[in-house]
């Protein structure tokens, strides 16, 4: 309990002193540059960070897997196929306020997430099966994005690598209203099936006979992560690592029960990506690092550090 | 409330898992289910939960087929004790047990309570902080014993519940499932052990159902004297009967 109050504070203290993180300016800019760039930037980080460290958590828990992430399902690689399609198409112009590029990412997303979650609520499939499918139609578009990009003009293959590389770039608050729906029905969402979710824990028969309906458990989990991340991937590009590095950071922490896991990771995850963030920007004077480069720069050598930590055990 | 099987059969590719067995178990009652490995008994409990669908037949529970009920209906008249527990290695037991009272309604902080009540019940109440992992097998199995009592579910089904345990923890696992057998509930068992059934209790209601091949063999009550000549034939051995203090106790020997 007193770690769990500990890593709170900790996270809540980093997050808001990221905002002072980077380049000071004076005068009219600085409230400018606080107001209406640092505080959006911040809230959509933690909104993002959240929604991708609590879905992966829930992740790790459907699928009985510490590898899962919130791609395993194919999000990412739907929204990558969206968003290239868009870049390749060259479809200037948006759709309800939004541009193309964001509406594709989100559409790609969906789709490969509708799919593999419409198999997950078939009763005859293990989570296993289901883990394959999410493999196996993140392949498939991958290979179909693979096959755009070699269609594809220079000018929208650099478009492509820049948005592949997942960045948070905010002037004013249009993206915290738009990803806020979102991430809050995800959040809130993936929160209230913590019990369940502790029971699959137990093994998918038990929890069964616990009175948990697996099926439909899976499915809601799928469905409702899958609604935040998408949002989030269409917005920001891919973000690698969160997902999958700040539950288990977590779960050293305060062990692995879901009912401090899941609400811990949401808390954990936003200072994490606010924090990757706010270095991004304060890194190299006078220039801007995606942020996907600090998480991933982070997350892998945090990752290797966990699985040789494992091994010892 | 009486749960009965009418002409179940379980087939998995094109093996009889369960060959048209009829069953009841009805309330108050106990019944073991004994055979050789491969009999169809874990089968059999995974049908009366659902967890395995029935390719024949029907199973009720009352007048209702137990595959319309919804899972949290059906958890709260039936609790189960798998034979192996997998995962949550690094769960508290008091999180594992707390987890059993899914199907209420009612806070974490009640659940949690309940389990902790539980645990005490089965004599493991201390261990309650500590991670599964980190019990010993006889802990561990108090722990899963736990989880089916604060279920609170009237009819149990327990599944090979003293497997690699000493012998003092054998007895008392087959004690305390005699105590909650006396206080009403209803208990199919299975094992491959007749002679831990003793310690059940009162030896003349303990039914036995034979099961070999899918199929239900016999059904006798453990004082019954055809007992060990039906427990040879199911097993393939020769069961001698010795009596000690009164009480049958059965030695399988290799038929010459």
């Amino acid at each position: 309990m007193k770690r769990a109050a500990a890593f709170v504070l900790v996270a809540l203290l980093l997050t808001t002193l990221s905002l002072w993180l980077g380049p000071s300016f004076s005068g009219e800019t600085r409230d400018f540059v606080f107001f209406e760039l640092r505080v959006p930037r911040l809230l959509v980080g933690a909104l993002v960070g959240a929604t991708l460290s609590i879905s992966g958590a829930a992740f790790q828990a459907v699928f009985n897997n510490p590898l899962a992430t919130p791609s395993t399902v194919g999000t990412t690689a739907g929204a990558t196929l969206g968003a290239l399609l868009a870049l390749s198409l060259d479809v200037g112009g948006g759709v309800l306020g939004v541009s193309l590029l964001t509406a594709a990412a989100f559409a790609g997303a969906l789709t490969t997430t509708l799919l593999v979650s419409g198999l997950a609520a078939s009763a005859r499939l293990s989570k296993n099966d289901v883990l394959l499918a999410g493999i196996a139609v993140t392949l498939a578009a991958s290979a179909l994005a693979s096959g755009v990009q070699y269609a594809s003009d220079a000018r929208a293959l650099v478009a492509a690598a820049q948005w592949s590389l997942g960045q948070l770039p905010q002037v004013g608050y249009r993206g915290v209203w738009l990803i806020g729906p979102f991430a809050l029905t995800t959040l809130l969402g993936l929160l209230a099936l913590g019990r369940p979710l502790q029971n699959l824990a137990l093994g998918e028969d038990l929890a069964q006979a616990q009175g948990v309906h697996v099926t439909r458990l899976r499915f809601l989990v799928l469905l409702l992560a899958s609604l935040g991340v998408a949002a989030c991937v269409a917005w920001c590009g891919p973000i690698a690592f969160v997902g999958l590095i700040v539950p288990h950071l977590v779960r050293l922490l305060v062990g692995p029960s879901l009912r401090s896991l899941l609400p811990l990771s949401f808390i954990g995850g936003a200072a994490f990506l606010v924090l990757c963030d706010a270095i991004a920007r304060a890194l190299l004077p006078g220039r801007e690092l995606p942020v996907g480069v600090i998480t991933a720069a982070l997350g892998a050598p945090a990752l290797v550090f966990l699985v040789s930590r494992s091994r010892r055990e | 409330m009486q749960l009965r099987l009418q002409q179940v059969s379980v087939v998995r590719q094109q093996r009889r898992l369960l060959d048209a067995v009829d069953l009841t178990l009805d309330p108050g009652q106990l019944l073991a289910l004994v055979g050789p490995n491969g009999a169809g008994k874990t089968t059999l409990l995974r049908a009366m939960l659902g967890l395995t669908a029935a390719d024949q037949g029907q199973i009720w529970l009352g007048d209702t087929g137990v595959s319309s009920l919804r899972p949290r209906e059906r958890a709260a008249r039936i609790a189960w004790l798998p034979q192996h527990s997998n995962g949550a290695e690094d769960l508290s037991a008091l999180e594992v047990v707390t987890a059993a009272r899914f199907r209420f309604d009612e806070s974490f902080a009640h659940s949690a309570r309940e389990a902790q009540r539980a645990l005490e019940r089965v004599g493991v109440g201390a261990v309650a902080e500590r991670a599964l992992a980190t019990l010993s097998g006889g802990e561990r199995q108090r722990v899963a014993l736990a989880g089916l009592l604060a279920q609170a579910a009237p009819i149990l089904l327990v599944d090979e519940p003293a497997n690699h345990l000493d012998p003092a923890q054998q007895i008392d696992v087959y004690r305390l499932l005699g105590e909650l057998w006396r206080e009403g509930k209803s208990i199919a068992l299975v094992t491959h052990d007749v002679n831990l059934l003793r310690h059940l209790g009162d030896a003349e209601r303990v039914r036995v159902a034979g099961m070999a091949q899918g199929k239900l063999r016999f059904e006798a009550t453990l004082a019954a004297p055809e007992l060990p000549q039906q427990l040879g034939e199911l097993f393939g051995v020769q069961m001698r009967a010795l009596s000690l203090d009164g009480q049958r106790v059965l030695m399988p020997e290799r038929n010459p």
